[in-house]
């Protein structure tokens, strides 16, 4: 398999995913494909099923079904998808007896595609000093420091499982910055997993929204205004609306907003005023919907 | 320092080259890790070293003039106590670097799962069996033989401020003060010492790796009490010994007859005679040693214990 090759497959391709845990079932059949070059976010209530995905991704537990990262297969191949997957895990905590310059000397001493010089430019702005453990650093500071590792790693794809959790905004909102200006290219894909979805709707170019352990939504996010359309209904108009079946519908203020998938605006244009729904009213239109 | 780099960008094709750090570089990095988390490894032989050295001072030995004390003006008894003096010296150090070791080697695989930290070495492409294999070096290899260099070094430096003392007179003039030979010869026997322990006790740290691995919670308690409760249980059912036999000859008396270091025997030893372990080093069949089948037999425990332990790490699933 050569390069050329490499780029127009998936990055990760998922077909038919299963785990339980007991009598739970985390995963249920689960299928979606990834594409290169794409930032993707995994997005679910607690308990849907993501993290169980983001550890089969990364190998780390065991599942029925094909799974196939960059190309390979994590239970088995483990060992050589780490050479070009970096990770973030919310319960990967950096270990508290670490020191800064350890960190970097640990992770270029085993890393093949760690660039020092960049973590250390990176590290340069902030107030993480290089003797410092990482005990003696805040929450947000080693979110920093872990992100400096990460993104000196030349990795294809990075997935973070909510990565910015517990941390202010301040700090949520210049780690997605920095992901998306010092790391992102057309060459690497992220995908990342969330449920603060409004702080991160405009950096995703996909959204796979997962619910009690199956998709309910698989779609990137510029085919969104053809597919969805949020209808802010009058309340004279609002049986007419739901002749047209909309998914989900939510008062607000004395009127209605209606969402409808794969609807003509034209169509729906008489009913009230039309919008194409922030991923986050979606989000919840979807998880609402379904149940 | 290029040359080794550039031979292998020839002989390697490029992609390995950007995809492999070297194994031996990665092996290094990691034992350097377990050196900065569990640094009692090296500041505990560190202060024992220093004590051991500074026993000299507080040392007090009369005049050895009672009936039948060996003559120190017989040059062979001065090396012989000489011989004894050096080794005597490393034995705290050896007895402190195995407690070390054992509780390292305990924690090792417990600590990153305790401090939750183990996603992060996870998420760095090295594998499990290369991360269990370091520890279990770092226990076993790194550290005994860190105590050896350490030991001798030590040794060195007793034997030079006990002749400093001698020579003031406030010691007794009883050994050599320095032979190069004996010093030798009693490194050589010490350096086999390490390396059959190394051999024999491997099953036994093997074992601490794996429960180290696998428990949740009291990795102390999880490695004494089943061999205790399994030895009473025996005792209780079967009326037999065996597992306390067993465990007794692994952890204890076995490794003596696998060293086949014979004392000379006390009837050819005259009376006043102080024997030289330089002596023993001459006598010792060390290529013995390792043609013993338990030797063999608990390596090959050893190699199947570890294989569980790097199971174990790489398919649990409860982070």
């Amino acid at each position: 398999m050569n390069a050329g090759d490499l780029t127009m497959s998936p990055v990760i391709q998922a077909r038919g995913l299963k785990k339980s845990y007991g009598s739970t079932q985390a995963v249920d059949s689960v299928s979606f494909a990834i594409q290169p070059g794409r930032i993707v976010g995994l997005i679910g209530p607690n308990g849907a099923g993501k993290t169980t995905l983001f550890k089969a991704i990364l190998g780390l537990t065991h599942f029925e079904g094909e799974l196939s990262v960059l190309g390979r297969d994590p239970r088995s191949e483990r060992n050589q998808l780490m050479q070009d997957v970096c990770f973030i895990a919310d319960v990967a905590v950096l270990p508290r007896w670490l020191r800064v310059s350890q960190a970097l000397d640990f992770v270029a001493g085993v890393h093949p595609r760690f660039d020092r010089s960049r973590a250390t430019d990176f590290l340069r702005k902030t107030d993480i000093k290089m003797s410092s453990r990482v005990r003696e650093l805040s929450k947000g500071m080693v979110t920093q420091l872990h992100l400096a590792l990460i993104l000196a790693i030349d990795a294809r794809l990075l997935v973070l499982d909510e990565p910015t959790l517990g941390l202010d905004l301040l700090f949520r909102r210049q780690f997605y910055d920095t992901l998306l200006n010092d790391y992102f290219d057309k060459e690497r894909t992220i995908v990342l997993t969330t449920h603060q979805v409004e702080e991160i709707e405009n950096l995703l170019t996909d959204v796979i929204f997962i619910n009690r352990g199956h998709v309910v939504l698989d779609t990137s996010v510029d085919t969104m205004p053809e597919r969805f359309v949020q209808v802010t209904v009058t309340s004279e108009n609002a049986a007419r609306a739901r002749e047209l079946k909309p998914f989900y519908e939510r008062e607000v203020f004395g009127r209605v907003a209606m969402f409808f998938e794969g609807r003509n605006p034209e169509e729906l244009a008489p009913l009230g005023e039309l919008r194409t729904p922030s991923v986050a009213d979606l989000f919840v239109a979807k998880m609402q919907g379904v149940s | 320092m290029s040359t080794p780099e550039a031979t292998t960008a020839v002989a390697m094709p490029p992609t390995s080259l950007t995809n492999q750090q070297s194994l031996t570089r990665v092996m290094g990095t990691l034992i350097r890790r377990e050196f900065w988390e569990h640094r009692s490894l090296w500041i505990a032989p560190l202060i024992v070293a220093v004590l051991m050295v500074l026993t000299v001072f507080p040392l007090h030995i009369g005049q050895m003039d009672f009936e039948g004390a060996p003559n120190f003006a017989d040059q062979a008894n001065r090396i012989g106590a000489f011989t004894l003096m050096i080794w005597a010296h490393t034995v705290p150090q050896y007895l402190v670097m195995s407690l070390v070791s054992s509780f390292y080697l305990m924690d090792c695989l417990y600590a990153e799962r305790k401090d939750r930290s183990i996603l992060f070495w996870k998420s760095l492409p090295v594998s499990d069996a290369t991360t269990v294999l370091s520890k279990f070096l770092v226990g076993v290899v790194v550290l005994p033989l860190g105590v050896y260099v350490l030991a001798a070094v030590s040794g060195v430096l007793f034997q030079a401020l006990w002749s400093v003392r001698v020579a003031s007179q406030s010691l007794p003039d009883i050994s050599v003060g320095w032979n190069t030979l004996a010093w030798l010869k009693v490194q050589g026997l010490m350096l086999y010492g390490v390396v059959v322990c190394i051999l024999w006790f491997a099953p036994v740290a093997a074992a601490l790796v794996l429960v180290s691995a696998w428990v949740r919670k009291n990795v102390f308690l999880w490695t004494t009490l089943p061999p205790v409760i399994a030895i009473i249980v025996e005792r209780a059912a079967f009326g037999t010994r065996h597992i306390v036999d067993l465990l007794g000859y692994r952890t204890f008396s076995g490794v003596w007859s696998v060293l086949g270091i014979n004392p000379t025997p006390p009837e050819s030893v005259h009376h006043g005679q102080v024997v030289s372990l330089a002596n023993l080093f001459d006598n010792v069949e060390m290529s013995k040693a390792f043609l013993n089948i338990d030797l063999w037999l608990g390596l090959a425990v050893a190699a199947a214990l570890l294989f569980a332990a790097i199971r174990i790490r790489r398919y649990r699933d409860d982070t």
